[in-house]
């Protein structure tokens, strides 16, 4: 509760400046007392009282709500003894209680502790208290309740403020603290791990036979962890996304994802749709040119448009071929490339011969951003 | 001459160009040591590691191409640096190339960077096609941004999906050589570029103070 400890030292501060003022009231006022005894105990007993609840408060366990009642009982009975001595008609014409702007003090602790709603409520019962002393609806007793709800309104509402800014902080501590950790692991492993897994992946390959599976099985991995532990500080505004992140994904030995140095940005939706479609296109270029197959995909960013290019060294598709399976109904993957992409308002072009490979290229048009 | 602050790496590499018939001046860890030895053992090659516990590569390449002007540096890098592999041919490697490829692919680059051609890989061709697309995107204040023709596009494309120079020069019924020269037209005009800019900068620089 680091934001709140300056808050309740405030309302100390608060009831003893009161207390002051209550003093130099009774001095000035005692003579008119009809109980100067009385008035004078009462003083001594809000005095013990500030002390006792000063210390207390100063200790976020001891703002405990039996504590506050407490607190609002002692108040109520200070403010209620002054009919014992304060004469009833300078009470009626709206002159000073014993306890005058101590009351308050209550007030501004209910509403620290339980917001505005439990300021409110400490405000209407210190002034239905003030009404009753009184006996009768004056300007003075309305004033005095007006100003009290809203010292609690105020109260309550700074006191959640400071509970929200807290909150914050305390996430923005715990991220920072996790991105440096982040961080700190992603240079490790980049200079142990990754250095090692990229270094099998290559002798292993060149001595051939189980080894080069054992390389190309560290090649894989390597990827993933480089995936995983990348640290992109260029983190996207709200609802966009990177698609050079989305698309490295599927980068590995066989795969070569070649992108720009900065991001391309789409919104979030689009540019899963993106990716899930390069993603089908990669997987068919498994499917038809086996798990050797190796395939380039190239995005690029126009000024009004992302193409996203997928091309394999396959044997590449006869001419004809791609119509012909179109009239049968027979384009299965290709048919769900397009319209996932024409859904986006995007066109695919499909090209290749023979020996050429095939490639698919998807281009989306770029929502102006922001 | 090798530079890898990594001693498993270094030595690798440097036993593969050694057995492949090149002569390794040096074979150094940091980036500082490797500018000052480069002036007394004076490299024609220099196959350099991105990450560097004391300089940026860039630091390197510019204390590399200060000292020794027709050095030629091919960086080997591992993949998914891609900001520090643009900046570091902007200012002045000749190739880059993945830790992760095969021995007989990097003693080819190797190759290439002491005959004077660009190493250009996908990844890169990727890269350099962003650049000149973001220069073309952004407001132009200073020196005219370059730009690639049709055919340079063109063919950083290609090489950006993967084609090989023959198979591009088959496509574009172009002469190997001529895509060879066009791969390099495009890694010239943004490095003169980000000298041009470079000097700006030092102008203004140096006219403020």
């Amino acid at each position: 509760m680091g934001l709140q400890a300056p808050l309740w030292r405030a309302v100390t501060v608060f009831r003893g400046a009161a207390l002051v003022y209550a003093t130099v009231l009774m001095l000035a006022g005692s003579r008119e007392h009809t109980r100067p005894w009385l008035g004078w105990t009462v003083l001594a007993a809000m005095v013990a009282w500030t002390v006792v609840t000063g210390v207390r408060y100063h200790d976020p366990a001891g703002r405990r709500w039996t504590w506050l009642t407490a607190d609002l009982a002692v108040t109520l009975t200070c403010l209620l003894v002054s009919m014992l001595v304060v004469p009833a008609e300078r009470l009626a014409a709206g002159g000073a209680t014993l306890p005058m702007a101590w009351v308050a003090g209550v007030v501004l602790v209910w509403a620290l502790r339980g917001g505005r709603r439990a300021g409110g409520i400490a405000a209407l019962i210190v002034g239905a208290a003030d009404l009753f002393l009184r006996g009768a609806v004056t300007s003075a007793t309305v004033n005095g309740t007006v100003l009290l709800l809203l010292a609690g309104g105020v109260m309550g509402y700074v006191s959640r403020l400071t509970d929200d800014a807290e909150a914050r902080l305390q996430r923005a501590v715990e991220l920072e603290a996790a991105t440096r950790e982040r961080e700190r692991l992603a240079r490790g492993i980049h200079d142990s791990v990754l250095q090692v897994l990229a270094l099998v992946q290559r002798r292993g390959t060149e001595l051939g036979g189980e080894a080069a599976e054992l390389g190309r099985l560290a090649g894989e991995q390597e990827a993933v962890l480089r995936s995983l532990v990348g640290v992109h500080d260029t983190a996207a505004a709200a609802g966009t996304a990177d698609l050079r992140l989305l698309l490295g994904r599927y980068g590995s030995p066989r795969v070569t994802v070649s992108s720009p140095a900065t991001p391309v940005l789409l919104p979030a939706a689009v540019a899963a749709e993106v990716a899930a479609a390069a993603g089908s296109a990669l997987d068919n270029v498994t499917v038809h040119g086996g798990p050797a197959a190796r395939a380039w995909v190239l995005v690029e960013q126009e000024p009004d448009a992302v193409t996203v290019s997928i091309r394999d060294d396959g044997p590449g598709i006869a001419p004809g071929r791609l119509a012909e399976a179109a009239a049968s109904g027979r384009l299965g993957v290709a048919q769900s490339i397009q319209g996932r992409i024409r859904d986006l308002g995007g066109t695919v072009a499909i090209s290749g011969g023979p020996g050429q490979g095939t490639e698919v290229e998807l281009r989306v048009p770029v929502p102006r951003l922001g | 001459m090798v530079v890898d602050d990594h001693p498993m790496w270094r030595e690798g590499v440097a036993r593969d160009l050694t057995d492949a018939g090149y002569h390794v001046v040096a074979a150094v860890g940091e980036g500082a040591q490797a500018v000052r030895i480069a002036r007394s053992v004076r490299p024609d090659v220099v196959v350099l590691d991105l990450q560097l516990p004391d300089l940026s590569g860039v630091e390197v390449i510019g204390g590399l191409v200060e000292a020794l002007p027709q050095v030629r540096v091919l960086v080997l890098s591992a993949s998914g640096e891609q900001q520090d592999v643009l900046d570091a041919v902007k200012a002045g490697a000749a190739g880059y190339l993945v830790k992760s490829a095969a021995r007989e692919e990097f003693l080819d680059a190797v190759r290439r960077t002491a005959e004077g051609d660009a190493v250009f890989t996908a990844g890169l061709a990727g890269l350099v096609l962003g650049e000149y697309r973001r220069l073309a995107a952004a407001p132009g204040d200073g020196p005219e941004a370059p730009r690639l023709s049709d055919r340079e596009t063109e063919v950083l494309r290609l090489v950006a999906k993967g084609l090989t120079y023959r198979q591009i020069a088959e496509r574009l019924t172009l002469s190997h050589r001529t895509v060879q020269n066009h791969v390099q037209n495009t890694l010239g005009k943004l490095q003169l570029h980000n000298r041009v800019e470079l000097v700006r900068y030092a102008i203004e620089q140096g006219l403020d103070g």
